[in-house]
């Protein structure tokens, strides 16, 4: 009888650890929907013979053509494999169209970033895809996140704090901040894409917090942007706006790319000396070495 | 059936059903092979696939055991991974291994086709073995670590399944053979960059580059620095000197007075080269060439008033 009881409460404890678990696991899930990438193919359109007469074999190309929403007029950057590959300017609508041909057949990583009206960057929309030989691969969907900051590096505890950056124009906002609990706000972008939301400071505990933000248009939904953090405190303290970013830079050059990729893995597996320990500990891990985990962080802030 | 093992069934079930929910959710590391059966001297191919399991993921590394008395690596291949950046080019150590490590810039959930709906694995390598004799074994994923794209770092839940094999004098299953893809196509094009930083090769000039292979993998680079006046002069008189190197290079003329060229080779011997223009180039009084024209000039000049003082006495 009491083996009988001891099973029952394993079954119940290793059920209800289960449905714990599957809520958490779709919770993660609906945190990391994104726009739908669609990829198509079509095969590469005849060419007229030049000057009529003859047979005249066209040449292969093998094209991708990007489609999908940054910010209005905004500078959009298409990475391939990481390295920057080709910038277009997105239209009023913050819809962009780029095309990138002279590829080989095979798995490219492309990524798109945009800089908003204010040099602010958008998180990488990064889609590993199959590239075919001699065919025009259109990949649509794409959804940059809004980009995001906040106009106080510390906010006094009962004042606002506004959250503000841009998205597509009359975009739905979805701003999460992070605290104890996750509150969860919603807003609308004016018609040049720009959002700002006055966040009541006063149900958030002391200390640091983070907030981040999605869009949603056309029934598309981004993924999270950028995480940008701030300070409850007693005081209000207004933000300098950074030029740079701050992590992953190590040139300082605004840029995360080749370059520090090179310096770091100069120092991977060596002892770091005193100056470079002192970057590491700000713009990479701070453990005091380089591992796989500073070059992570260097692939999250990528720029190429 | 008395309660007891019904208990036990229900037991047995829910655990198994809590443990394979939570498999599901981590990142997995695998292998792709055609068979697991293979004849003795028979070479095949396996492929190292992540499936992110709806995970963002940007970096990961590892270590591929294999029992090298049943087992020959004839080859590693990278060409077509889904890394973009290696932190350690997948290599060979102490004879019985392969370790890797790399980043993918932006992170990888999975590989979108035309072909097909969702995501699937990328590949991250392939290695190429030569069966030895008969036996068992199995090759094995060691110290393997996938990271998180959150901007922190964080290892990812991660599963890993070894692939089984075995070799028999005797098999009776058809063998595959690994199919030769002919590569034709030189790496991707790329952009080397000068540059310099104090916390490297003591704030010296230096270059970085990296392209891509999508078919056999690049096998190496090759760096070649010169002047205006080598270029002239090797143009008839020398080989130009190619150097065997790698990312990042520090540069032999510091004073940025030479063209740079990068070139990439796949593993099939196809090439791609990059050049860079001299960052300082030379000035007019610098250049041979130049002067090599202002000295005919003056030649052609005075056999010119010569003759015409010759001809008509001016």
């Amino acid at each position: 009888m009491r083996s009988r009881k001891i099973a029952v409460i394993i079954i119940l404890i290793s059920i209800f650890g289960n449905a714990h678990f599957l809520l958490v696991q779709s919770a993660t899930q609906s945190v990391n929907v994104t726009a739908k990438i669609e990829v198509t193919v079509s095969p590469t359109p005849p060419v007229t013979p030049p000057g009529g007469g003859g047979s005249y074999i066209p040449p292969v190309i093998t094209q991708v053509i990007f489609l999908g929403w940054a910010y209005p007029l905004s500078k959009v950057t298409v990475l391939k494999d990481g390295q920057i590959a080709i910038t277009t300017i997105a239209g009023p609508d913050a819809r962009f169209n780029v095309a990138l041909s002279g590829l080989s057949s095979g798995n490219y990583v492309f990524s798109v970033f945009s800089e908003d009206n204010r040099g602010r960057r958008s998180a990488l929309f990064t889609f590993p895809v199959f590239i075919t030989q001699g065919a025009i691969s259109q990949i649509s969907g794409i959804f940059l996140s809004p980009t995001i900051d906040v106009d106080k590096s510390e906010v006094r505890r009962g004042d606002n704090i506004a959250i503000l950056g841009q998205s597509v124009p009359s975009g739905e906002i979805i701003i999460t901040v992070n605290s104890e609990e996750e509150f969860l706000v919603k807003t609308k972008a004016d018609k040049d894409g720009v959002y700002l939301y006055n966040f009541d400071s006063s149900v958030l505990t002391m200390g640091q917090h983070l907030t981040k933000s999605k869009a949603a248009t056309d029934g598309l939904l981004s993924s999270f942007g950028p995480i940008v953090s701030f300070l409850v405190g007693t005081k209000t303290v207004f933000k300098i706006p950074e030029k740079c970013p701050l992590k992953a830079d190590i040139n300082n050059d605004c840029r995360v790319n080749l370059v520090d990729f090179s310096i770091a893995a100069y120092w991977y597996k060596r002892t770091l000396s005193a100056a470079f320990k002192k970057i590491e500990k700000e713009r990479l891990s701070g453990d005091g070495k380089v591992t796989l985990t500073d070059f992570s962080i260097m692939a999250y802030y990528w720029t190429g | 059936m008395t309660k007891i093992p019904k208990l036990k069934i229900l037991f047995l079930l829910s655990t198994f059903y809590f443990l394979l929910s939570g498999l599901a959710s981590a990142a997995e590391l695998f292998f792709d092979a055609q068979t697991q059966e293979f004849a003795i001297n028979q070479q095949f191919q396996v492929d190292l696939l992540l499936d992110a399991e709806n995970k963002e993921l940007n970096a990961v590394e590892g270590k591929i055991l294999f029992p090298v008395d049943l087992l020959e690596l004839k080859q590693i291949k990278d060409g077509g991974s889904i890394i973009n950046f290696w932190v350690e080019k997948p290599a060979v150590v102490m004879n019985d291994s392969v370790v890797f490590s790399g980043i993918i810039p932006g992170g990888f959930r999975g590989v979108f086709g035309p072909f097909y709906k969702g995501l699937k694995p990328g590949k991250i390598l392939s290695l190429i073995f030569q069966t030895q004799k008969e036996g068992e074994g199995a090759i094995e994923i060691n110290e393997a670590k996938v990271l998180l794209n959150d901007g922190k770092g964080t290892p990812a839940q991660l599963s890993i399944i070894n692939y089984q094999f075995s070799i028999s004098e005797k098999i009776l299953v058809p063998q595959i053979p690994i199919p030769k893809i002919e590569d034709t196509e030189p790496p991707e094009p790329f952009t080397p960059e000068i540059t310099r930083d104090p916390n490297i090769f003591e704030g010296q000039w230096f270059l970085v580059f990296a392209s891509q292979d999508k078919n056999s993998g690049i096998a190496h680079y090759e760096i070649l620095e010169k002047t205006p006046r080598q270029s002239l002069f090797n143009k008839f008189w020398q080989k130009e000197q190619w150097i065997t190197a790698e990312s990042p290079y520090l540069l032999k003329d510091q004073k940025l007075k030479s063209y740079v060229s990068v070139k990439a080779l796949n593993k099939a011997g196809n090439e791609r080269t990059a050049s860079l223009p001299p960052s300082r180039p030379l000035a007019w009084y610098e250049n041979y060439l130049v002067w090599g024209i202002i000295i005919l000039i003056i030649i052609a000049g005075l056999i010119l008033r010569f003759l015409l003082w010759k001809k008509i006495g001016w």
